[in-house]
C-alpha cells in the first residue's frame, strides 16, 4: 500500500475518531427521528426525506465546511513537512486529502440518511417512487461532495484555516441563497432542495441532470485546479 | 562517482520578492560526514533545509542530493533521506506504534519490515514502555525521540536534523548527541543548530550561516585556526598584582587586561613563538609564588569562533554599504 491510502486511512481514522463526529452523528441522528415521528401519519415519505436531506444543505455543511476547509491549512508547518519530507509526492498528499474528506462526507450522510430513510419507510405508506428516492440520495450526496472539494480546494489556496473556512460559508450560502436570484440556480444547492420532492415521488426532469452535471464539473475543476495549484506553491 | 551526498549551488530563496530568506548559499557535505550548519536565530537555516528536502523550490540555484537534482516531486530521493523538524508536530490521537507504521507506509516498506523496524526504534529511542500511550500527551523530549525514531524509520542514507536538541534537558541533549555520534559512524549526517557546543561535540565539518549567506565553510579545526589569536587567559591564586608588575617588563608581552581577581587577558608579542611566551608567562606565574588555576586559549571555543566570524560579516556588510 502506498502513501496515498496511508495519508487517506490515517486521516479517516483521526476524523471518525473525533468528539465532533460522535457529537454531529448523535445529533443528527436524533433530529431525524424526531422528525419522522413528529411527521408520523401527517407527513408522506416525499416531504419527510426532503425535508431530512435538506439538513446536510443548510445546517450540517457547517460542519462539512469546518472539515473540509482546514484539511490542507491547519497541516501546513512542521506537521506537512513531517509528512512531505517522507516518500510522499504532492500529489499523493493532496489528493489523499480530497478522498478522505470525500470519504468522510458521504459515510457520515449515508450513516444519518440510512436511519431518516428506513424510519420512514418503516412508518409512512406510499408517495414515493424507489428509484426516485435513490436519485434524491444520490443528488444531495454530489452535492455534498462538490461542498467538500471547494472546502478542500480553498483550504489548499488560503494561506490559514480561518480564512478557507470563511471563505467557503460565504460561498456556500451565497450560492444556496443569491444564485437563484441570479438565475444561476443550475449551481445552487438551495434549487437543488426543489427538486427532491418531485424526484422523490419519481418525476425525473431535465433540470436533476443538468444540476447533476453541474455540480460534477466544481468537483472535478475544483480538485484539479487546486491539485494542480498545490503542485506548484511553496509549502 | 562523486562523494558529496549533498552540493548546494548558488541556493537563493526569496518569499514573496520581499524576503531573501537565503543568498546565493554554496555548500557540500560529503558521504559519511557530520555537517554542522550553525547561524544565530533567522539566519535561514531552517529554509535551506527546506530546500534541500524538496519542500519549496528555490529562486535561483540549485540542490544536489546524491548527484541529482532534488524537486517537490524527487520523492525517490527522499526515500534515501531522514528528517527531523524543530518541533516536531505529530497527530496527538496516534500512539507511537501507530504513527510509525504509518510513517512506514508513507516510505512504502512492508508489513513485516515495518514491524521489525518499529519495534527496534521504539527500544533504541527509549518510548517502549510509552509505546501505546497517546502522543498528544508526551513531554518535548518524548517528541524528539519519536521524531529522531521516525526520522530512522526508512534506515536512511543522509540524516537532515534541524535543532535536533532544541527543547530538551540536559540528559535527553546528551543522549541525543551520542545517538548522533552513533548514527555518524554509519550515515551522513546535516545537522543544523545555533547550540555551538553541540556542534563542536558532534560535527566533523561547518558551515555558518548569517542573514542568509554562508560566512564559513570547512572542518572545526579550520574555523578555530582562522580566529586564532596570539593571546591566554590565565587563573591564578594569590596576589595578582605582582604578576601584573612583572608583566609589565616582559619583552614578549604586548598588552594585558585583568578580568576579575583572578583572571587575566594576555596578549603575546607576535614576533614571539606561542609556546615559547606561555612558557615564559608560566616562568613568571612561579617566580611570583602565585598558584596556578588553568590556562586557556582566549580563542579555543567554537563561540568565539562564531561570533568573531559574525562580526566579521557585519563590519565588512557595513564597508560594502559605505
Amino acid at each position: 500500500m502506498g502513501p496515498f491510502w496511508a495519508i487517506v486511512q490515517a486521516d479517516l481514522k483521526g476524523l471518525f475518531r473525533s468528539r465532533i463526529t460522535y457529537g454531529w452523528l448523535l445529533a443528527a441522528v436524533f433530529i431525524q427521528v424526531i422528525r419522522t415521528l413528529g411527521s408520523h401519519g401527517t407527513g408522506t415519505v416525499s416531504d419527510i426525506v426532503s425535508s431530512g436531506l435538506s439538513d446536510f444543505v443548510y445546517i450540517w455543511a457547517l460542519v462539512l465546511i469546518g472539515l473540509s476547509a482546514s484539511s490542507v491549512s491547519s497541516e501546513s508547518g512542521e506537521l506537512a513537512d513531517s509528512i512531505m519530507s517522507k516518500s510522499v509526492t504532492r500529489l499523493d498528499y493532496v489528493l489523499a486529502k480530497f478522498a478522505s474528506r470525500i470519504a468522510y462526507s458521504l459515510v457520515t450522510f449515508s450513516l444519518v440518511t440510512a436511519v431518516l430513510v428506513g424510519l420512514c419507510l418503516k412508518l409512512e405508506v406510499g408517495s414515493y417512487d424507489a428509484a426516485g428516492l435513490i436519485a434524491a440520495i444520490l443528488l444531495v450526496a454530489l452535492a455534498l461532495v462538490t461542498l467538500t472539494t471547494l472546502g478542500v480546494g480553498l483550504s489548499v489556496a488560503m494561506p490559514s484555516s480561518v480564512t478557507a473556512i470563511v471563505a467557503l460559508l460565504v460561498l456556500w450560502y451565497t450560492m444556496t441563497v443569491l444564485f437563484p436570484v441570479a438565475e444561476l440556480g443550475l449551481l445552487s444547492p438551495g434549487n437543488l432542495l426543489s427538486l427532491l420532492p418531485g424526484l422523490v415521488k419519481g418525476t425525473f426532469s431535465w433540470d436533476v441532470s443538468e444540476t447533476a452535471a453541474a455540480f460534477a464539473a466544481v468537483s472535478v475543476a475544483s480538485t484539479a485546479l487546486s491539485s494542480a495549484y498545490f503542485y506548484t506553491k511553496d509549502i | 562517482m562523486t562523494n558529496q551526498v549533498i552540493e548546494a549551488e548558488n541556493l537563493t530563496k526569496i518569499f514573496d520578492e520581499k524576503l531573501v530568506a537565503v543568498n546565493n548559499l554554496s555548500f557540500s557535505v560529503e558521504k559519511r560526514a557530520i555537517y554542522g550548519f550553525l547561524g544565530p536565530n533567522g539566519a535561514g537555516k531552517t529554509t535551506t533545509i527546506r530546500l534541500l528536502l524538496g519542500l519549496i523550490r528555490p529562486t535561483a540555484g540549485d540542490v544536489r542530493i546524491f548527484g541529482e537534482r532534488m524537486t517537490p516531486s524527487s520523492s525517490a530521493l527522499r526515500m534515501r533521506m531522514g528528517y527531523l523538524p524543530t518541533n516536531p508536530k505529530f497527530p496527538p490521537k496516534m500512539t507511537p506504534i501507530t504513527y510509525l507504521d504509518f510513517v512506514g507506509r508513507l516510505f512504502r516498506l512492508g508489513s513485516e519490515e515495518r514491524k521489525n523496524r518499529l519495534s527496534e526504534l521504539i527500544r533504541a529511542v527509549g518510548l517502549l514502555g510509552d509505546s501505546a500511550r497517546e502522543i498528544g500527551g508526551f513531554s518535548t523530549g518524548m517528541l524528539t525521540r519519536l521524531g529522531l525514531a521516525a526520522a530512522l524509520m526508512n534506515d536512511p542514507e543522509l540524516l537532515v536534523l534541524d535543532e535536533p536538541t532544541s527543547g530538551l534537558d540536559p540528559s535527553g541533549r546528551k543522549s541525543t548527541l551520542e545517538l548522533i555520534e552513533e548514527l555518524g559512524k554509519e550515515k551522513t549526517i546535516f545537522v543544523s543548530s545555533h547550540i555551538l557546543g553541540d556542534i563542536d561535540r558532534v560535527c566533523t565539518s561547518v558551515g555558518v550561516i548569517s542573514q542568509g549567506k554562508s560566512i564559513f565553510s570547512g572542518t572545526i579545526k579550520e574555523i578555530k585556526k582562522s580566529i586564532r589569536s596570539h593571546s591566554v587567559r590565565i587563573e591564578v591564586e594569590g596576589e595578582m598584582e605582582k604578576l601584573c608588575t612583572a608583566l609589565k617588563g616582559a619583552k614578549w608581552v604586548k598588552g594585558f587586561e585583568k578580568r576579575s581577581d583572578f583572571a587575566l587577558d594576555i596578549e603575546f608579542d607576535p614576533s614571539t613563538a606561542m609556546a615559547d611566551a606561555v612558557k615564559e608567562t608560566l616562568g613568571l606565574v612561579s617566580a611570583q609564588g602565585l598558584d596556578l588555576i588553568s590556562v586557556s586559549s582566549s580563542s579555543s571555543s567554537i563561540e568565539d569562533a562564531f561570533v568573531k566570524l559574525l562580526r566579521d560579516e557585519e563590519s565588512r556588510g557595513f564597508l560594502r554599504a559605505t
